[in-house]
C-alpha cells in the first residue's frame, strides 16, 4: 500500500473532511491527537512516511492488499466480504442477562476470550455524556459495562495503539468497519518495521450503515435533553425513520431527517457495512431483537465461536434465508453507493501523483456496473 | 592622553542575549574614560536575554563624542562572544583591516535548533573569520570560564584578551579600579584571574582554539 | 552606593542616557517620581529607586502611566518637584489626564520624560510623543547629548515653575540606552514641604481648586504660557550652533540625531561648508533664533526621528518670516531626502548630506562586500527571538497551543505587550493571533466572546502578564464578566514586570524602593470580579492542559492564572531545580513517533540537536533545569534528576 506522511494525511483526509476520527493516527506520536471525537494535527511534522498515514482507513486503502493479507485472496467485492459462515447468535446461559443491546453476542465473545486468555486485554468504547472514550480492560467481568451502541464516531483505534505501548501482546478489539480497516492496515506492518509485532488477538466487527459526528450529535441533543441522562440510542428498522433516545426518565423519538446531516462525509465513501476485515462481525437481526447476525470470517474467529458455544457463552442458530438476503442487499447497496461517491469525489483509484482514499480493482467496479476508475486521473 | 591608533577607534562587543555584553562594554568604557578619551557606547538592548543577537558599539575618540552607532564597514576591532555573531557584525561593520577576537563556543539559535538553518563547523568559522579580517584570535573562554566556576566569566576573559592585543590601553590596574566600583573584594580577585587568563589566551595567537 | 549618587561636582562619569536623566533629576532636587516601566525609559526610575532612601525622595512604579502622571501631579500640586517617566505608548495612556492637567496647570515643577523608540527596537510601533506636546499645548525639550540629558532636567524644572505648566522631555532609544560621559554638578539639599492649598480664589492656580474650567479663561492662559515658553527658548543654553558663519548647508537637528549629524559632517569632511544647529527646544520653536540661522544658510536640512515634526513647524515659521529672509529651501522628510520611518544613523544622514553637497562617502570594496554578504548568509544563521530556557511562557503557550489544536474549533489567543508577544512568531508556536496595546488582548477577547449570536463558535482566549493585568487588564476582564462574554483570560503570572527588567507591580510584596508593600492577589481580584478562576503551575503541563480543557467547557468569562517565576528573576537565575539529561538509547530522534518534537517544535534553546548521534542533547550551560521538556518527550527519553537548592554563583 502506498504510504505517505503527515502532511498528505492532513491534506487528503483531515482537510477534505474524510477523517472519521477512528484514532488510528493517534497515540503513536505527539502530532495527532483525538479529543471529543475529533482528530487534530497539533504541529507540523516533516516526515515523508509515517504510521499516521499508513494506519488511516481513509487514505490509500488498497482493498486487494487488505484482502490478500486477511484471507489470502484478491478482493471480490461481494456484499458481505469474505466469510466462512453466517449464522444468528445470542449470549449463552453463562452470560448473566444484563444491559447488552440486541443479542449480547459481542459481550459474550469478549468475555469468553478474556476468560480463556485468548486475549490479554480488550479495547472497548465507553461514552461519557455521548463523547466516546475508548478504554482498555483486562477483567472479563468489565465487558458488559460497555454493551451499548451510541451510533457515534469514536477514536477506538487510539486505545489499540496505546495498548501496544503498554506492552499487551494479544489485544481484542471491538470496532466499526472503519476502525477495523485501520486495525487491518496496522497489522500489515505497512512501514516494514523490523521491530513490528502484530498484537491484534481478536477483532470483532460491528455492522454499520453510517455513524454520527459525536460533537454535532452532542450539540443537537444537548439543546433538547439532558445528555447526562441518556441510557441508550437506537435506530429502529424502517419505516420508523426515527432515532430513539432512551433516558433515565423516558423515551424520545427524533426524526432521522434531522439526524442525517450529522453523518460525517467519510461515511459516504465507506464500502463496508459488515466489518469485512474482522475475525467475526456482529450486527442486529431484523425482526428479532434478542438475536444477532454473526459472520464468521477467519479461522481464528471460527475457533473462538465453537469454543464459546461449547462452554455456554454463545448460542447460535441457522440464519433465515430472507434475513440473509436483506442483509446482502443492504451491504451491496452501501458498497455500490460508496464506490460511486468516491469516484465522484475524486478519491477512488487516483492515478499518477494523485492520492486515493480507496483503491479497488476496475474489474470489480465494472461487475458492479460502476464506471471504470481508469478515467479518474489525478487528484481533484 | 596616549594617541589612539584610530580616532575614533571603533570597537564592537557582540554576542547573544545573556552573555554579559553590556557589562563588558561598560567595563571597557569606564577603563578608557580614566585615560581621558571621549566614549560613546551604543547598545542593542531589546533582544537582550531573549536569545537574540546583542551588539555594543564603542566609539573611543580624543576630542568630539561620536554617534552610538559605528558607520557601515568602519569597525577596527570586533570582540565576539559567539562565532556566528562575529560573522554577522563583519557583515555590517567589517573591512579587510578589522581585527577579531572570537570565543569559539557556539550558541545555536532556535532557527538552527529546529533545523531551518545549519550551523557551520568551528573550522569553517575560523577560516571565514580569518579571511574577512586583518587579524583574528580564536579563544575558548566559555570552557575556561566554566573551569573557573561560572560561564559568565567568559566576558571578563575577553576583556583580558582585548587588553592582551595591545590595541587599546587597557591596563590591568585600570580593570581592577573599575570593577572594584561594583564588586566586593573576593569577586574582584576572581575577575582578575579571569582577566589574566584572557590576556594569556591571545598570546597564543591563532594557534589557540 | 549607586552609580548616580557617586561623585562630586566636576567629576566625570560614564552614564547611560537614562542614568544621566536620573542624576539630573537628583541635581534638580526632585521629590516625587512615578512611572510605568517601558523600554527605553525604565532605567530612569530604576536608578532613582535605588537612591530614593539616600536622597529622601519618593519613587514608585505606578500601576499604569495615567496613574503615574496623577501621582506625580499630586506632588506638584502639593508644591513639590515631581517627575513622571514612561515610554511613548504610555503618553497615549496618560493623555486623558494630561489634557486636563495642561489646562489646570501645575504648582511645584513637573517634568514628564517620555522615551520614543524609533525603529521599534523593543516596541510594536514607532509612534512619537512629540505631537502630544503640540496637542496638549505644553513645551517640549529634546536633549542632544548625554550632558544635556542631565543638565536639561534642572532647566526644565525651573521652566515648569516659571510657567506653572508641565514640561515634556523626549528621550529616544539611542540616547536613553547609549552611554557617554557626563560632568556632575552638586546634589542640593531638598527642603520642600508638601501641602495642598485649596482655600484660595477658584481661578488662582496656586491656591484655588484645581480644575480645567472655565475654558474661556484656562485655555487662553495655557496659550499664554506657551508664548512665554517660546520666549524663554530664545535664550535656552541647550541650543547651540557649530560651523561656519554662512554655511552652504545648515543642519537643524535635535535629540540623538545630533550625534548622527556631527558624524556625517565628519565623515564627509564638510566642517567648512556645513553647520549644525542643535535644537533642544523643539516645541514651540524660538522664532528669533531660527530666523537668525535661516538667513545665514544656503539650504537647510532637517534631521530628526521619526516624522517631520520639527520640519513642518520650521516650514510654518519660515513662511511667516519669508518676507524678511526670503524663501529658503528646507530639505528633510517631506521631500524624501530622509525617510519618515525607522531611525536615523550616521550613514543615512551622511548619505543625504553627500547628495546635497555633491560629495561621497567611502564605501567598502565590491569584492569585500560580496564576500562578506555570502558568509553572513551561510555563517550567521538567523537568530529569532525566543523564550529563554526555562521560561514559563514557553510552557504556558505550549499547553495553550496543544489544547486549542486538540479542541479543533479554530480557537485563538489574543495577546498584548510583554515577553509573551513573541508567541506570535512561528518559533514560539504562533499561538498568539493578535497583539496590540497593554491589556488589549483581554478587551478583544471580551468582544470576540460575544459574537456567538452571529455564528462564531471559535473558543477565544487572551493572555495577559501579571503587570499588564494591573495596568489595563482588569477593566477588560470586568467588561467580559459583566457582559457574560465567552472567553478565557490566561494571566501569565511570572512575578514581575519581566520584559523591562523585573520591576515590581501591585502583585509583588515589595515596592520600587525595596519596602514591603501590600501585594494584591490576582486570583482573588478575578474571583471578586465574578469570574471562575483556576490557578495552575505551567510547568505542570498535564494539570495546566486539564484546567484549560475544563474551562473551555464553561460558559462566561473565566480566568486561568498560570503562576511560575520568570527564569531570569534574581531569585531563580543560576539555580536549577533539576539536572536534565537525554537517554540517547531511548531518544528516537527523527523517527516516526517523534520527529524531533523537542528541538524542532518546542525549541527551548537549552535543548540542541546533535547532528552526529541524531539525538537531542541538553546544553547544560543554557539549561535552567525547569523540567518541562521531560513531560513533552514522547519517548520518555528526557530525564530529570532533582537537585538540592544550590547557592547562587554570580561573576
Amino acid at each position: 500500500m502506498q504510504v505517505f506522511g503527515p502532511n498528505e494525511l492532513l491534506a487528503d483526509v483531515l482537510k477534505k473532511d474524510l477523517c472519521i476520527g477512528c484514532g488510528a493516527c493517534t497515540e503513536i506520536c505527539p502530532y495527532f491527537k483525538s479529543y471529543k471525537g475529533r482528530t487534530s494535527m497539533l504541529f507540523s511534522c516533516t516526515r515523508q512516511e509515517g504510521r499516521c498515514h499508513a494506519h488511516c482507513p481513509k487514505a490509500e486503502v488498497d482493498l486487494d492488499e487488505l484482502s490478500s493479507f486477511m484471507f489470502g485472496k484478491a478482493y471480490e467485492g461481494s456484499p458481505l466480504g469474505s466469510y466462512q459462515s453466517v449464522v444468528i447468535s445470542k449470549a449463552g446461559p453463562e452470560m448473566i442477562p444484563g444491559n447488552f443491546q440486541s443479542g449480547g453476542t459481542v459481550s459474550a465473545l469478549m468475555t469468553h476470550a478474556l476468560m480463556e486468555r485468548q486475549i490479554d486485554a480488550a479495547v472497548l468504547t465507553d461514552w461519557k455524556g455521548l463523547i466516546p472514550v475508548p478504554e482498555l480492560i483486562t477483567e472479563p467481568g468489565d465487558v458488559t459495562r460497555f454493551a451499548s451502541s451510541k451510533y457515534v464516531t469514536a477514536p477506538t483505534v487510539s486505545m489499540f495503539n496505546k495498548s501496544k505501548q503498554l506492552g499487551y501482546k494479544r489485544v481484542g478489539i471491538v470496532g466499526t468497519p472503519c476502525q477495523l480497516t485501520a486495525i487491518a492496515k496496522i497489522r500489515t506492518n505497512p512501514l516494514d518495521r523490523e521491530d513490528f509485532e502484530d498484537t491484534a488477538g481478536l477483532t470483532v466487527g460491528l455492522f454499520c450503515t453510517w455513524t454520527l459526528d459525536a460533537r454535532d450529535l452532542l450539540k443537537y441533543l444537548s439543546a433538547r435533553i439532558d445528555v447526562e441522562k441518556i441510557k441508550k440510542l437506537d435506530i429502529p428498522p424502517p419505516p420508523a425513520e426515527v432515532l430513539t433516545v432512551t433516558t433515565v426518565d423516558d423515551e424520545i423519538e427524533l426524526p432521522l431527517s434531522e439526524i442525517r446531516p450529522m453523518i460525517p462525509r467519510a461515511c459516504s465513501v465507506c464500502p463496508d457495512m459488515t466489518a469485512e476485515w474482522a475475525d467475526v462481525s456482529v450486527g442486529g437481526l431484523e425482526g428479532s431483537p434478542g438475536w444477532n447476525t454473526l459472520i464468521i470470517r477467519t479461522q481464528k474467529g471460527a475457533e473462538l465461536i465453537s469454543k464459546a458455544e461449547a462452554s455456554g457463552f454463545l448460542v447460535t442458530d441457522k440464519m433465515p434465508k430472507e434475513s440473509f438476503e436483506h442483509l446482502s442487499m443492504a451491504a451491496g447497496n452501501k458498497k455500490a453507493r460508496a464506490f460511486r461517491q468516491a469516484m465522484e469525489d475524486g478519491c477512488l483509484n487516483n492515478k499518477d501523483d494523485g492520492h486515493a482514499a480507496l483503491r479497488v480493482s476496475p474489474t470489480i467496479l465494472k461487475e458492479m456496473n460502476i464506471e471504470s476508475g481508469e478515467d479518474n486521473v489525478g487528484d481533484t | 592622553m596616549t594617541p589612539l591608533k584610530h580616532n575614533p577607534y571603533n570597537l564592537v562587543i557582540t554576542g547573544v542575549g545573556g552573555q554579559g555584553n553590556v557589562m563588558a562594554s561598560r567595563v571597557i568604557g569606564n577603563m578608557l574614560s580614566i585615560h581621558g578619551y571621549r566614549i560613546t557606547i551604543g547598545e542593542t538592548f531589546g533582544a537582550s536575554q531573549r536569545g537574540g543577537s546583542v551588539r555594543s558599539d564603542l566609539r573611543i575618540s580624543e576630542e568630539i563624542a561620536f554617534s552610538p552607532q559605528i558607520p557601515k564597514g568602519r569597525a577596527h576591532m570586533i570582540v565576539a562572544m559567539e562565532p556566528a555573531e562575529a560573522i554577522r557584525v563583519l557583515g555590517e561593520l567589517g573591512n579587510p583591516d578589522v581585527k577579531v577576537i572570537c570565543n569559539m563556543r557556539p550558541i545555536h539559535s532556535v532557527n538552527v535548533i529546529c533545523g531551518d538553518f545549519t550551523y557551520p563547523s568551528a573550522e569553517q568559522h575560523k577560516e571565514w573569520l580569518s579571511d574577512l579580517s586583518g587579524q583574528a584570535w580564536f579563544v575558548n573562554t566559555t570552557e575556561a570560564a566554566v573551569k573557573l566556576g561560572n560561564p559568565i566569566f567568559s566576558n571578563i576573559m575577553l576583556i583580558g584578551a582585548l587588553a592582551g592585543t595591545g590595541d587599546l590601553p587597557l591596563e590591568r590596574d585600570l580593570f581592577e579600579t573599575v570593577i572594584a566600583r561594583w564588586l566586593s573584594a573576593d569577586k574582584v580577585e576572581k575577575n582578575l584571574v579571569a582577566f589574566d587568563k584572557g590576556m594569556s589566551m591571545v598570546k597564543d595567537d591563532k594557534r589557540d582554539g | 552606593m549607586s552609580a548616580i549618587l557617586k561623585g562630586k561636582k566636576g567629576d566625570q562619569r560614564l552614564f547611560m542616557g537614562n542614568e544621566a536623566i536620573a542624576r539630573g533629576a537628583l541635581e534638580a532636587g526632585v521629590n516625587v517620581v512615578a512611572g510605568y516601566p517601558g523600554t527605553p525609559s525604565s532605567e530612569i526610575i530604576e536608578s532613582l529607586s535605588r537612591v530614593a532612601k539616600d536622597r529622601d525622595i519618593y519613587v514608585e512604579w505606578s500601576v499604569n502611566e495615567k496613574v503615574a502622571a496623577e501621582v506625580a501631579a499630586a506632588g506638584s500640586l502639593a508644591g513639590l518637584r515631581s517627575m513622571c517617566t514612561m515610554k511613548m505608548n504610555g503618553v497615549h495612556v496618560a493623555s486623558d489626564f494630561l489634557l486636563h492637567l495642561a489646562l489646570t496647570g501645575t504648582r511645584g515643577g513637573m517634568v514628564i520624560v517620555a522615551c520614543d523608540d524609533p525603529n521599534a527596537h523593543s516596541s510594536q510601533n514607532e509612534a512619537e510623543m512629540r505631537h502630544f506636546a503640540q496637542m496638549l499645548e505644553i513645551p517640549l525639550l529634546e536633549p542632544g547629548s548625554f550632558q544635556d540629558a542631565k543638565d536639561l532636567i534642572k532647566w526644565a524644572f525651573e521652566l515648569s515653575e516659571e510657567l506653572r505648566s508641565i514640561v515634556f522631555i523626549r528621550g529616544t532609544t539611542r540616547l536613553s540606552h547609549a552611554s557617554g560621559q557626563v560632568v556632575l554638578d552638586e546634589l542640593p539639599e531638598t527642603e520642600r514641604k508638601a501641602a495642598f492649598r485649596h482655600d484660595g480664589f477658584i481661578l488662582d492656580q496656586m491656591t484655588g481648586s484645581v480644575i480645567s474650567l472655565p475654558i474661556a479663561f484656562k485655555h487662553p492662559q495655557l496659550q499664554e504660557k506657551l508664548q512665554k515658553a517660546a520666549e524663554r527658548y530664545e535664550g535656552c543654553p541647550f541650543n547651540s550652533y557649530t560651523g561656519p558663519e554662512n554655511p552652504d548647508v545648515l543642519i537643524i537637528t535635535s535629540s540623538a540625531c545630533t550625534f548622527y549629524s556631527i558624524e556625517a559632517v565628519h565623515m564627509l569632511d564638510l566642517q567648512n561648508r556645513a553647520g549644525i544647529l542643535k535644537l533642544t527646544t523643539t516645541w514651540p520653536l524660538p522664532k528669533r533664533l531660527i530666523k537668525k540661522h535661516l538667513q545665514t544658510a544656503g539650504q537647510i536640512l532637517v534631521v530628526e526621528e521619526v516624522l517631520p515634526f520639527m520640519e513642518e513647524n520650521l516650514k510654518v515659521l519660515a513662511y511667516e518670516i519669508a518676507s524678511e529672509i526670503g524663501i529658503k529651501p528646507i530639505l528633510g522628510k517631506r521631500d524624501g531626502t530622509l525617510p519618515s520611518h525607522g531611525e536615523m544613523r550616521p550613514d543615512v544622514v551622511a548619505g543625504a548630506l553627500a547628495g546635497i553637497t555633491g560629495t561621497s562617502v567611502d564605501q567598502r570594496s565590491e569584492e569585500y562586500e560580496k564576500k562578506v554578504n555570502e558568509r553572513v548568509f551561510f555563517g550567521a544563521p538567523a537568530r529569532d527571538l525566543t523564550f529563554c530556557p526555562g521560561c514559563p511562557h514557553r510552557a504556558s503557550l505550549w499547553s495553550i497551543e496543544n489544547v486549542l489544536q486538540m479542541d479543533n474549533r479554530q480557537g485563538f489567543v489574543c495577546g498584548d505587550v510583554g515577553c509573551y508577544t513573541m508567541g506570535l512568531s512561528p518559533s514560539n508556536f504562533g499561538t498568539l493571533k493578535t497583539a496590540h496595546s497593554m491589556g488589549s488582548g483581554t478587551g478583544l477577547a471580551s468582544g470576540f466572546g460575544k459574537l456567538d449570536r452571529f455564528g462564531m463558535e471559535q473558543p477565544v482566549l487572551s493572555v495577559c502578564g501579571d503587570s499588564t493585568f494591573f495596568h489595563t487588564g482588569i477593566p477588560a476582564l470586568v467588561n467580559a464578566v459583566h457582559h457574560g462574554s465567552n472567553m478565557i483570560m490566561v494571566v501569565l503570572d511570572n512575578s514581575g514586570t519581566a520584559m523591562t527588567g523585573f520591576q515590581p507591580h501591585p502583585g509583588i510584596e515589595k515596592n520600587a524602593m525595596g519596602d514591603v508593600a501590600k501585594s494584591i492577589d490576582i486570583a482573588k481580584v478575578c474571583e471578586a470580579i465574578g469570574a471562575k478562576v483556576r490557578v495552575e503551575d505551567p510547568f505542570e503541563v498535564e494539570a495546566t492542559q486539564e484546567a484549560l480543557f475544563q474551562l473551555l467547557e464553561e460558559e462566561g468569562a473565566k480566568v486561568l492564572v498560570l503562576k511560575q517565576v520568570c527564569a531570569l528573576s534574581p531569585e531563580k537565575k543560576w539555580s536549577k531545580k533539576f539536572e536534565m539529561s537525554v537517554d540517547t538509547e531511548l531518544c528516537i530522534g527523527e523517527e516516526c513517533g517523534c520527529n524531533r518534537l523537542c528541538t524542532r517544535i518546542f525549541r527551548c534553546p537549552g535543548l540542541v540537536w546533535d547532528q552526529e548521534s541524531k539525538t537531542a542533547r541538553i546544553d547544560s550551560i543554557l539549561c535552567t533545569g525547569c523540567g518541562v521538556c521531560a513531560s513533552i518527550c514522547p519517548a520518555n527519553a528526557i530525564r530529570k534528576t532533582p537537585l538540592a537548592a544550590n547557592g547562587k554563583e554570580v561573576a
